[in-house]
């Protein structure tokens, strides 16, 4: 593998006397799918945040696209091309879909018309178009979580972060969403999903990146992460390692 | 054309009528002190479009406003009583250092939020008057008296008509509307009103939050103090208590909160409202300071705040408030 | 100026430092309880004043009595402003926050207006009573009898909410609202009675602080105004929402303003108070001792 898109280098986080992350490193080459996967408390959010800029880690360091990104606040980091997508989903709430979209378009597009266009190609492409108009609180959840991917990709990024988007949709929903996330690796986005259950992303993800108690447990292809005899045991009690 | 470049050009159109209407007004209404009331209703308008732009768009709200305005004020009187310069000059310089003022008090207080940041500005606003009501030189608790120097567009004083005034005050009205119009479809404003609905989310989309506060605070400041500038030579007399108190602060959010925060026509619709039920109030069943206008006012906010948080301007808009969610 | 007069200064300032906390605490209880900020807080001390000063004119009850009728007066008060106004605000679809600010606002000058038109904008004053005017000496230090009382009065009331926030049912089921609400309701607290009971209690420590400052303050409609600053101060001082930090609080915000009337000139001491919260907030936006 070449250069990785994204590398964090013996990343720590303490919260107190509490320690989310410890010497966790990883990589994400360009093009993959990778799932972060764990159980809860894993610290798979802390890692997440620490890749999006919400915050910077105690230690270590944090490279994108061969540039040290560290310390670099969030907005910095999506002109760089790393946009994410929220657990909880942040719509702009008094905002219409399209106009929400159109914020994230706003970066890459100076003149309003053509963030405009960008906006309206991102709802067709994320199959939101028939909403542009409706008011962003009027819409279902499972809508809701489209638009935080869409408003993502209009920021055109080179790794798209996605936090835990699958879970708690129905299974149909489920899986359109994956087809989703398929249909942005085939424009050549990178994706990093975080996801808690297994089942969703196991099929979907090229590599998986196993963490357990703060630390990187195991890495490499889903088939085999999943048959790991320490992952199981992380995952124990928990019936999706059973199910797997 | 799509539906929002039409409701913009729409919006424009109508825009363009009411003035025009305005513009007419004075023809049929001789009367001095319905003018007055008209003249005070136009400025309370801009100035509440001013304050919209933070409060409204940005969702930084503001209770110390007054200070900009004051600064306006204070800046043209002593320009011209001290070294005579016009109060044109004196209008733009208060608005330069209106603005120069909320960018450097910007630079702490926007990092804080919610009513941290309200009290913030009441405080400051405070500080300010205090300052003013205790400086010798701009005539401390006593104020300014600006000296007639005969009825002209460059001395802009007028004593005989008020009629120069009320075209001044449209024209100043129909700019900020303007603005704000020309703002509401610009990166600022998608930037401010993404601030304003999630911070956290608009960080992650590449939005610079500080700066975008950063930038309505600026815009803002500068209006309001315009607006403080034309007061001062309008009433020709100021002091600390007619320009700088708490009360001009609250007038300013009033008509933008009544009609509809951080819309385009809000403040217009408020001010419309809120100012001349004022004015009248306050001479026809008031008397002095019997507190009705502020019973009135309270009710008003209390109700309205309540029951349509989102301003008056939803009863005209053809989107239902909030559909809630479709299942 | 000599230590005399600092001292002399320094102990008044403790006084009224701790009439400030006892003015700052309902807003702090308010405020930690449901995350509201009432902007109306300085209306209700005024209120709460005028109370005091109708019991008197009408019925020549001496604001030392009537302190306790009108403590029990805002404590209906401030449960039914809950009822019948903050429960809605509470229920906006969209900008809550902005709603409750200007709900509470809109109160605010309601109530200035109401004062206005029924009481008159006139200055009152109660002109005699027990404590009024009088002053002792302690180790040759005079004190003001009406602040020494009112800050006997503080110090009493906040041991008193000490053990109701620790050792009573309601006090522990407010303590546990405040941390979480919703969890709260799951074992079948009701969480508008608590809220409202937390108002009331909240309102009723500012009659305690309204009936103090009765005795040796000018009573009229815009009275709230200054003193609601001081609270805000006072409250920011504490830890936004921390109860005992507005004792703290309190205690800090009299002794910077009996400072900064020793510096400044007599009309510019509020400034040392303002100034003194623009630096805590800019510095710990959570106040000093704030934990939320």
């Amino acid at each position: 593998m070449s250069t990785p898109l994204l590398e964090t280098r013996g990343v720590w986080q303490r919260f107190g006397g509490l320690i989310a992350n410890s010497d966790v490193s990883i990589s994400v080459g360009a093009g993959e799918i990778v799932g972060l996967i764990g159980p809860n408390g894993a610290g798979k959010s802390t890692l997440f945040n620490l890749i999006a800029g919400v915050l910077p880690p105690t230690q270590g360091s944090i490279w994108f696209d061969g540039k040290d990104v560290t310390h670099m606040p969030a907005a910095e980091r999506c002109a760089l091309g790393i946009a994410r997508t929220f657990q909880v989903v942040k719509s702009f709430e008094t905002m219409t879909v399209i106009d929400n979209v159109i914020v994230g378009a706003l970066i890459r597009n100076d003149k309003m018309r053509d963030a405009r266009r960008k906006a309206h190609e991102v709802l067709e492409f994320c199959g939101l178009a028939s909403r542009a108009d409706k008011l962003a609180r009027d819409l279902i959840p499972s809508e809701k979580r489209r638009l935080e991917v869409a408003r993502a990709l209009a920021t055109e990024p080179k790794l798209l972060m996605l936090d835990e988007c699958l879970t708690g949709l129905t299974p149909l929903e489920a899986q359109s969403g994956v087809a989703l996330v398929r249909k942005v690796r085939e424009t050549g986005v990178t994706v990093l999903m975080v996801e808690h259950v297994m089942e969703i992303v196991m099929p979907l993800v090229d590599r998986a990146i196993v963490l357990n108690l703060g630390k990187k447990l195991v890495e490499g292809k889903p088939t085999d992460v999943v048959r790991h005899p320490e992952v199981i045991s992380a995952y124990l009690g928990d019936r999706h390692a059973v199910g797997a | 054309m799509d539906s929002f470049t039409q409701r913009r050009r729409r919006d424009l159109i109508l825009a363009a009528a009411l003035a025009v209407i305005a513009a007419c007004v004075p023809f049929f209404v001789k009367d001095v002190y319905v003018q007055n009331i008209m003249v005070l209703t136009l400025m309370y308008a801009a100035l509440s479009q001013a304050w919209n732009i933070l409060g409204g768009y940005c969702g930084q709200i503001s209770l110390g406003h007054a200070l900009y305005f004051g600064l306006g004020a204070y800046t043209t009187a002593l320009l011209f009583t001290k070294f005579g310069v016009l109060p044109w000059f004196g209008m733009l310089g208060g608005g330069i250092i209106s603005a120069l003022i909320a960018l450097a008090l910007g630079y702490p207080t926007f990092r804080l939020r919610g009513h941290y940041f309200v009290i913030a500005t009441i405080v400051i606003a405070e500080i300010g008057f205090l300052l003013f009501h205790n400086w010798d030189y701009a005539g401390a608790a006593l104020g300014i008296d600006i000296p007639v120097r005969g009825d002209s567009w460059a001395k802009f004083q007028f004593t005989r008509s008020k009629l120069p005034f009320y075209y001044f005050a449209l024209v100043f009205c129909c700019v900020a509307w303007f603005i704000t119009w020309w703002l509401e479809d610009s990166k600022w404003g998608f930037w401010w009103r993404a601030v304003k609905d999630n911070p956290d989310a608009a960080e992650s989309l590449g939005v610079v939050v500080f700066n975008s506060k950063m930038g309505a605070a600026a815009v803002s400041a500068f209006l309001t103090a315009i607006g403080g500038a034309f007061y001062a030579q309008f009433v020709s007399y100021i002091d600390p208590e007619s320009v700088m108190t708490f009360q001009f602060s609250l007038l300013m959010a009033l008509p933008a909160v009544l009609g509809g925060i951080g819309t385009l026509w809000g403040p217009v619709l408020g001010a419309v409202i809120l100012i001349p039920m004022t004015e009248l109030t306050r001479s026809f069943i008031g008397g002095s300071g019997r507190g009705v206008d502020l019973i009135l006012y309270g009710a008003v906010i209390v109700v309205i705040s309540l029951a349509r948080p989102d301003g008056l301007l939803g009863l005209f808009s053809r989107r239902p408030a909030s559909k809630g969610v479709p299942q | 100026m000599t230590a005399a007069t600092i001292i002399q200064s320094l102990a008044s300032g403790l006084l009224m430092g701790l009439l400030y906390g006892l003015l700052a605490v309902g807003l702090a209880l308010i405020f930690g309880l449901m995350d509201v900020t009432n902007f109306a807080h300085g209306e209700f001390l005024m209120l709460a004043m005028y109370l005091t000063f109708f019991l008197f004119m009408f019925w020549a009850v001496d604001p030392l009595l009537s302190i306790p009728i009108v403590a029990a007066g805002m404590f209906v008060f401030g449960a039914v402003i809950y009822l019948v106004i903050i429960r809605f605000a509470m229920r906006a679809k969209a900008n809550i926050g902005m709603v409750q600010i200007f709900a509470t606002f809109g109160l605010a000058i309601l109530m200035r207006g109401l004062a206005q038109f029924f009481f008159t904008p006139d200055y009152r004053s109660i002109p005699a009573s027990i404590l009024g005017g009088k002053t002792i000496s302690v180790f040759g230090v005079f004190l003001p009898v009406p602040q020494l009382v009112g800050a006997l009065i503080s110090i009493a009331a906040f041991g008193a909410l000490y053990f109701f926030m620790k050792k009573t049912d309601f006090g522990r089921a407010l303590e546990a609202t405040r941390e979480d609400a919703g969890a709260v309701a799951l074992v079948g607290i009701d969480k508008n009675k608590v809220f409202a009971l937390g108002w009331g209690l909240g309102s009723a420590l500012i009659g305690l602080a309204g009936g103090v400052m009765a005795i040796f303050f000018y009573i009229y409609p815009d009275v709230g105004a200054s003193f609601a600053l001081i609270a805000y101060v006072t409250v920011a001082l504490g830890g936004f929402g921390s109860v005992f930090g507005a004792f703290a609080g309190g205690i800090i915000v009299g002794l910077v303003e009996a400072t900064t009337a020793m510096i400044l000139p007599p009309s510019l001491k509020s400034v040392g108070i303002y100034a003194v919260y623009l630096l805590v907030v800019f510095v710990r936006p959570r106040g000093l001792f704030g934990s939320i």
